[in-house]
């Protein structure tokens, strides 16, 4: 029987690696999601003699940003706000419509979840849709890497952003709560968050409400008319424990009336204003077994509704989208079993119903699909973990006739999908390991991306979808290294991934002459991606900090000859150095980005930049509350920064010289 | 034990009824509908004599033609609108009900636009300048096709007995 993992950590007794890992242990090092909860209950005793995490997802999960992390990151999104991590970049078209894209893939790639469950938006169908989830009301934002992609995404090659809420608060047996408010001076204006946990009797309640209020966006070329954001969220919770099982419910609402600005070639000339709604009602259900509160069975219903108007003008409804989408998933959680630990088994059944208004072409369409997803580690000889993960799926897609489809591409679909990963992790030294990660990806198509036929005005393109593309599919690999010294922590990393077949939209060269706008046509070709990043931190208790972050990725076409992919972010750096004292922590920070010349045909290469920062911080803990202010001052010099991933690039730059404030207090 | 399932179902209900009552009133069908769309590949402007006053092709415009004019104050003759398909042939614009005209001038201190209904309509100088036209087949609450950028020069004022146009319903 291989020796659980926890317990191998306990052998090694010295200082120096108490010091390493000291952080990991906080971080819930060898807590999985289920065994959050477990810990909230106070049973962290139970948990703790359990191997139950990879060694290498527990030093992942220190990846998260949360708490400090979190605020001193926080921003207008949350593609924003993890913008600086290793391999993410932005896809945006002004400040509200903004996604993470993760190793150079975006879309359907990136899996955004709130709570470990679907965010229902459609963010990832086009980039002027904003993602419906508030930053500020966010505890902790991870980006899941590796084998555990499996558990929510087939995209292997891309990765899934958890937004963590606990909007259903099991276990929470203590009054608290915070508020929190942020300014700035870029896109003046600020939200505001108050959230407050309440116990009744064995009863768990949370309610939490947010605003954001923030004008147009400020660059060095002048104010960007039509970037206003006006956002309003709030959800209440609340849990119950019956015997061995916990029951809750929770109903998040996100609105948000936000504008995409104009000025194009071919667009509106006062750009688009975008008004959504979506709502979500969660059930979840959780089975702790008397024998091992560690194995936990969970159950998440959701049902969600995403409902959004593009408008012209004032009344003047161009577009408009109506998702309503159910989901059910369960996870079992086994902690040892066998030679295996860690493991986790699962499966999703997933409706979803798109309906469309106004100028697009799209066919209404119901989709069903259905996947089961298995995760478990186990100990190879001589510090060799192995994480093995599976997750296979199928999905239909049925749409409906319509007046504006084209008739012949009103065909049903089916889609089967298999997507594996296998990682290798060696422990090379103390606190150092070296990992191989081989994985299958495959996604399939979108609704939009089968069958939808028309100018989309928000994004200044007429876009054609192709109702014969097979679904994407491709092979890969990462090799990373992660060192963990007493003060000093070191990745690197380099990955590839061949895709049989890349579903993205291709720009064809032609026009639609009715509308002026160029047509986009969604294709599937053979294409290579590979990249690289690096992250060193010197972090210590009281003293100097530092960090430095780089990234790239290459992405290439397989046509006649290669061709560079379209929408590739270039090379880019983050480095920052502050100063620990108790209570404080003045910074300074510098972002580098390289031009981008490696574009597809018909796309602009985009200028390089760099912008130089200055923050401070301060914290102080009293009996009653915790008190947090981040004061930052970003783009100092006001430098014209072009995000390559921006269709707003041509227009204007980012946003300029920014000051900005965040204040939290914690009870 | 009582008080909290009583707790817990109360709870249960009020999110329940909170979703509900939020998503019942539309939650199945969008507040606008799909319509067939007019879809054109150019547009083409005709004097009342048949001549060509502007023609637009695939985005390209005859260069041939000279820039509509009018004088401020004055009304210029009526433009007939047409349309032209994939095979550079003339069409009519759409004749049902749903399709109307629509335009947007670049400098409304410059241009006016006078509109009587159906497919045509009168330039209507305001002041001295130049500025740009774009027409549009509007749909609903968008539009189906449009031109891109007309120029329009609009003369000097003239006294409206002087206009080399005159309409005469005005009279």
């Amino acid at each position: 029987m291989p020796m659980p993992a926890r317990s191998r950590m306990k052998m090694r007794n010295s200082s120096f690696f108490k010091a390493a890992m000291g952080s990991l242990l906080l971080g819930g090092f060898l807590l999985s999601y289920g065994q959050e909860f477990v810990q909230d209950l106070g049973t962290t005793n139970v948990a703790a003699e359990q191997s139950s995490q990879a060694i290498l997802d527990g030093l992942r999960e220190d990846d998260d940003l949360k708490d400090e992390r979190l605020e001193r990151a926080l921003s207008t999104t949350i593609a924003e706000t993890i913008k600086n991590e290793p391999d993410v970049a932005i896809r945006s078209m002004g400040p509200a419509a903004a996604r993470p894209v993760i190793k150079g893939l975006s879309g359907n790639h990136v899996e955004v979840t709130e709570d470990g469950s679907f965010n229902g938006d459609m963010s990832a169908t086009s980039p002027d849709h904003a993602v419906a989830s508030e930053v500020i009301t966010a505890r902790k934002l991870r980006i899941v890497r590796g084998p555990n992609i499996l558990r929510h995404s087939f995209s292997t090659a891309g990765g899934v952003v958890h937004v963590h809420r606990k909007d259903i608060p099991f276990g929470d047996t203590i009054f608290h709560g915070y508020v929190a408010g942020y300014g700035e001076s870029g896109q003046p204006g600020y939200a505001t968050a108050v959230g407050v946990n309440v116990p009744v009797d064995r009863v768990s309640l949370k309610g939490e409400l947010s605003a954001r209020k923030m004008n147009d966006m400020n660059t060095p070329d002048g104010e960007l008319e039509n970037t206003e954001i006006e956002t309003s969220s709030g959800a209440v919770g609340g849990a119950v424990p019956v015997g061995n099982f916990r029951f809750g419910a929770s109903y998040r609402w996100f609105d948000s009336d936000y504008g995409i600005p104009g000025g194009f070639i071919g667009g509106h000339p006062n750009g688009v204003d975008i008004e959504l709604h979506k709502y979500d009602l969660t059930l979840r259900g959780l089975y702790l077994p008397a024998s091992n509160f560690a194995d936990t069975l969970d159950v998440t219903f959701r049902k969600n509704r995403y409902h959004h108007k593009e408008f012209e003008t004032a009344e003047s409804v161009g577009a408009e989208f109506l998702v309503n989408e159910d989901n059910l998933r369960m996870e079992k959680f086994v902690s040892l079993l066998g030679f295996f630990y860690g493991i986790h088994l699962g499966g999703e059944l997933d409706y979803r119903s798109v309906k469309m208004g106004g100028y697009v072409f799209t066919p209404p369409t119901y989709s069903y699909s259905g996947a089961v997803f298995a995760v478990a580690s186990t100990e190879g000889w001589k510090g060799l973990e192995i994480t093995l993960s599976s997750r296979m799926g199928a999905v239909a897609f049925r749409p409906r006739e319509s007046v504006v489809a084209d008739k012949d591409a009103i065909e049903n679909r089916n889609f089967a999908l298999f997507s594996f990963d296998a990682e290798f992790s060696q422990r090379v030294g103390i606190g150092k390991f070296l990992t191989l990660d081989a994985y299958r990806t495959s996604r399939a198509p979108t609704i939009e991306e089968l069958y939808n036929q028309g100018p989309h005005l928000a994004a200044y393109t007429y876009e054609q979808g192709n109702h014969k593309i097979d679904a994407e599919s491709g092979y890969g690999g990462e090799i990373e290294y992660r060192g963990y010294g007493e003060s000093v922590n070191l990745r690197a990393s380099m990955y590839g991934t061949w895709f049989l077949n890349y579903l993205a939209p291709r720009a064809t060269g032609d026009t639609n002459w009715s509308q002026l706008l160029p047509i986009y046509r969604v294709q599937g070709d053979e294409a290579l991606l590979w990249g690289t990043s690096y992250s060193i931190e010197h972090d210590c208790e009281r003293g100097i900090y530092g960090l430095l972050i780089a990234s790239y990725v290459r992405g290439r076409y397989k046509d006649r000859r290669w061709r560079d992919m379209p929408q590739i972010p270039p090379f880019k750096a983050y480095g920052e150095i502050a100063y620990k004292f108790e209570h404080f922590r003045p910074g300074a920070n510098v972002t580098l980005a390289a031009p981008q010349n490696k574009t597809d045909r018909y796309e602009e290469r985009t200028p390089g930049f760099v912008t130089a920062g200055l923050s401070l911080e301060t914290r102080w803990k009293l009996s009653l509350a915790e008190y947090s202010l981040v004061l930052r001052a970003d783009n100092l010099f006001d430098a014209d920064v072009r995000n390559h991933l921006s269709r707003l690039k041509s227009v204007m730059p980012e946003k300029g010289r920014n000051f900005s404030a965040f204040g939290k207090v914690q009870f | 034990m009582k008080s909290i399932k009583k707790l817990s179902v109360a709870l249960l209900s009020v999110i329940f009824c909170v979703f509900f009552a939020a998503c019942s009133d539309d939650s199945s069908s969008t507040s606008t509908e799909q319509h067939e769309h007019f879809e054109a590949e150019g547009w083409v402007l005709r004097w009342p004599d048949g001549s060509l006053a502007y023609r637009v092709y695939q985005g390209k415009a005859d260069s041939s033609l000279k820039p509509l004019r009018v004088n401020a104050n004055c009304l210029s003759e009526h433009i007939n609108v047409k349309f032209l398909d994939d095979d550079k042939k003339e069409i009519s614009a759409p004749k049902d009900n749903e399709h109307s005209l629509g335009w947007t001038v670049g400098d409304e201190k410059i241009l006016d636009i006078e509109w009587e209904g159906g497919w045509g309509f009168h330039l209507k100088g305001v002041k001295k300048g130049e500025t740009t036209l774009i027409l549009k087949v509007k749909h609903h609450d968008h539009s189906d096709a449009r031109t891109p950028e007309i120029r329009v020069i609009v003369d000097e004022a003239l006294d409206a007995d002087a206009c080399p146009f005159q309409d005469e319903d005005e009279e």
